[in-house]
């Protein structure tokens, strides 16, 4: 039970880009502030957004 | 032991709800039939593909670990891929498209989306994911360049710049039907835009990265604002202000996709998305727990006459219309485009390729199945009236229930007003499109599970809302990547014009998008049969045929890869849909019968025109002219994709004959030094 509530928020926080953040902040070196989710955000919404949305 | 029970259930479940007539069937019939068939074809049919055919090896280094990057390209939980996928693919489609396909009964449509996505989409999608995660994580337009040509991949480019065009204006008329004279959702939908600039400014400034805080808080509002929307309804002064005309929605929604497409994406675009994600998947599990907790009868039966193609929903027999009418829940194109896009970067291991490309189309399906259910558990008499267009039916409500208790589906004026009135609407004659009847079963199925008539208004309310905070993130998401295309392909004729950062570009190619869509939604807006009558072919003709171009892709992969032996795979599906689509854009172009020919139905306002007995002239000369451009494109998706299929047929004749090349692009092999805790 435990696993698949971890698995679920894992999924939650997949969706909702803050484990891509948390990859960035590890590759990069770097430490969480505002112009750096800021940074991260504006890269990865531009590249999301560029692709076609499913009907 | 275990499979042969599920495989005879799954047999008997297909075989019950085949042969069952006469008496009301339980949904849960359907429920089992669909999964019981999921579960053999994603253990035995899936599994065959992924070991015999792609061979997978989880020995080999995906593209996510040999190009891993910390964004894009990054090994993932086969889990969080699979949710993460499913969330992609998974949008208005598989809702929809089954409540229109209601009209000729719960079997076909049933059928076709089961038996469909099993040997269909579900493969699509899997090969596609397979030979896009060998190629470097290549989208389809780059895998048919490399595999068929470069026709190939500028068809691809068109056809789907196309539909995007189409799929905004016939997404933008569900919302519209759903939201006109209607305050209470207006005024929902309406909020749900200051509380998304909301989350994006708490997101940006006040709580940087804080995503599912910030959207919890966005659901809160939202709810909140579903309450507020009845209060809103209920007052005198303020009902008037949010009781919007087809019209005024249609234009509102324009000037809305213009605006989201040319702001900052983090003010109201991806705030929203992020909401809607998740209001997507928590609406989906309950509405399965709700199905499996009220187990309600199907009142619709299993064929209705409309089978015959005098449907009033859409025009057209059963063949070919069920089959591009429900494209999303059985197959998608467009799922080819997810396959080849996030997704192949985040699979870890090659195996988990088959839980996420065939798995999460089988889920897909599932809801299409749950929306089936959701628009059969209606009356008939009450799902007709909902659906039907006041051009066929009559706009004075007495008019609509004789006709409709004519064709043997009786429904009386005070059935539909104490409905209304239930739900906190003023009318729900002609609320064309399928989210409002979705969103009265959803309602029906979620207030039998606890709460009866006092709050089927609420979940009405909230059906209509999560069914429009996608869509018009779809919209917005939409408008964008349409002007990315465009701006591409300015960028060859003038530099300037190519930058997404230079304004005037930004605004000159958002109004060219936003016009494009925009034109087809007021055409639906203003067509006397609805609109979705045409709209939604074409769309489901164009989405179908992207799925023929990509199983030619994949028939091209699999037949450089084994030969002949394997290629029925997808070849097979890619006939069957081949097949119909082409039957289908063929009897919307020429059919002498005006309600399903486009150039019929020209010719007959062209000779009321001409007689005098046209009411308006100019609106009837609008309605020619649409007609002709309707046929028109209908006739351009037949000839690009009769190009790329001769294209396709002329590389394997040349492999098959041994005098073409059968080299496959995959990317080299370099073994995995992936640790399982990685993962």
């Amino acid at each position: 039970m435990r696993q698949l509530l971890r698995l679920v928020i894992a999924l939650l926080r997949e969706l909702a880009d803050e484990n891509a953040y948390q990859r960035h902040l590890t590759a990069h070196g770097r430490t969480h502030s505002g112009a750096e989710w800021r940074r991260f955000s504006e890269e990865r919404l531009s590249a999301k957004y560029s692709r076609a949305k499913c009907c | 032991m275990l499979w042969a029970a599920v495989a005879v259930a799954a047999a008997i479940g297909l075989g019950g709800i085949a042969l069952h007539r006469g008496e009301h069937i339980n949904s849960l019939w359907l429920v089992v039939a669909a999964a019981c068939s999921y579960a053999t074809a994603f253990r035995f049919y899936g599994k065959f593909i992924a070991a015999r055919v792609m061979a997978l090896d989880d020995k080999r280094a995906t593209p996510a670990e040999r190009l891993r990057n910390g964004h894009d390209f990054e090994p993932t939980n086969k889990w969080i891929v699979f949710g993460h996928h499913f969330a992609a693919i998974a949008g208005p489609g598989p809702l929809v498209g089954p409540v229109l396909a209601a009209q000729f009964g719960y079997l076909p449509g049933t059928l076709w989306i089961i038996i469909g996505a099993c040997l269909g989409g579900a493969v699509q999608d899997f090969v596609i994911l397979f030979a896009s995660m060998r190629r470097n994580g290549k989208s389809l337009g780059q895998m048919a360049r490399e595999e068929i040509g470069r026709v190939g991949g500028f068809i691809a480019l068109v056809t789907v710049l196309l539909i995007m065009v189409i799929l905004l204006a016939v997404v933008g008329l569900v919302v519209v039907n759903a939201l006109k004279g209607s305050p209470w959702g207006t005024f929902t939908i309406a909020a749900t835009m200051p509380i998304a600039i909301f989350m994006g400014l708490y997101l940006r400034y006040w709580r940087p990265g804080k995503v599912l805080e910030c959207s919890a808080l966005g659901f809160v509002l939202v709810m909140a604002s579903i309450f507020a929307g009845r209060w809103v309804g209920e007052s005198a002064t303020l009902a008037p202000v949010f009781t919007l005309t087809a019209m005024t929605l249609a234009i509102s929604i324009i000037l809305y996709g213009f605006l989201a497409s040319a702001l900052p994406v983090w003010l109201l675009l991806a705030p929203r998305d992020y909401l809607s994600t998740f209001v997507k998947l928590g609406v989906v599990m309950m509405l399965a727990i709700g199905i499996l907790f009220v187990r309600p009868e199907l009142q619709l039966p299993a064929f209705t006459r409309f089978t015959d193609g005098t449907g009033p929903i859409f025009a057209g027999k059963v063949f070919p219309f069920c089959f591009i009418t429900i494209a999303c829940g059985a197959i998608s194109g467009f799922h080819s485009l997810i396959s080849s896009g996030t997704t192949p970067k985040m699979i870890a291991r090659e195996w988990h390729s088959w839980p996420v490309g065939y798995g999460s189309m089988l889920l897909e399906s599932f809801v299409a199945i749950m929306a089936m259910i959701a628009a059969c558990v209606l009356q008939p008499g009450v799902y007709f009236a909902v659906n039907s267009p006041a051009g066929i039916v009559g706009a004075a409500p007495a008019a609509a229930v004789a006709t409709i208790s004519g064709w043997g589906f009786p429904v009386t004026v005070a059935d539909m007003t104490t409905l209304a009135q239930n739900v906190g609407e003023q009318t729900l004659f002609s609320r064309t499109g399928g989210a409002p009847s979705l969103a009265l079963g959803m309602a029906h199925i979620f207030a039998s599970s606890g709460g009866g008539q006092t709050v089927i208004g609420f979940w009405y309310h909230f059906a209509i809302m999560f069914e429009a905070l996608f869509i018009l993130t779809i919209i917005d998401a939409g408008t964008r990547v349409g002007r990315f295309m465009l701006q591409d392909l300015l960028g060859h004729v003038s530099a300037p014009l190519g930058r997404t950062s230079w304004m005037p570009g930004v605004i000159g190619s958002s109004a060219v998008v936003v016009g494009a869509w925009g034109y087809f939604l007021v055409q639906g807006v203003r067509d006397p049969l609805g609109g979705i009558n045409s709209l939604w072919p074409l769309f489901g003709i164009s989405n179908q045929l992207l799925a023929s171009i990509a199983l030619c892709v994949a028939t091209t992969i699999l037949l450089k890869m084994h030969g002949a032996k394997y290629m029925w795979i997808t070849c097979a599906p890619m006939v069957w849909l081949v097949s119909a689509t082409f039957t289908a854009a063929w009897q919307k172009i020429f059919s002498p019968l005006p309600a399903i020919g486009f150039l019929a139905q020209a010719e007959k306002l062209e000779a009321a025109l001409q007689a005098g007995t046209a009411a308006d002239v100019a609106a009837t000369q609008t309605l020619i002219f649409n007609a002709r451009l309707d046929a028109a494109i209908c006739g351009i998706f037949m000839v690009l994709v009769a190009v790329i299929l001769l294209d396709s047929i002329r590389v394997w004749a040349g492999i098959l004959s041994g005098n073409g090349d059968r080299r496959v692009h995959e990317a080299p092999f370099v073994v995995s030094r992936l640790q399982a805790e990685e993962l």
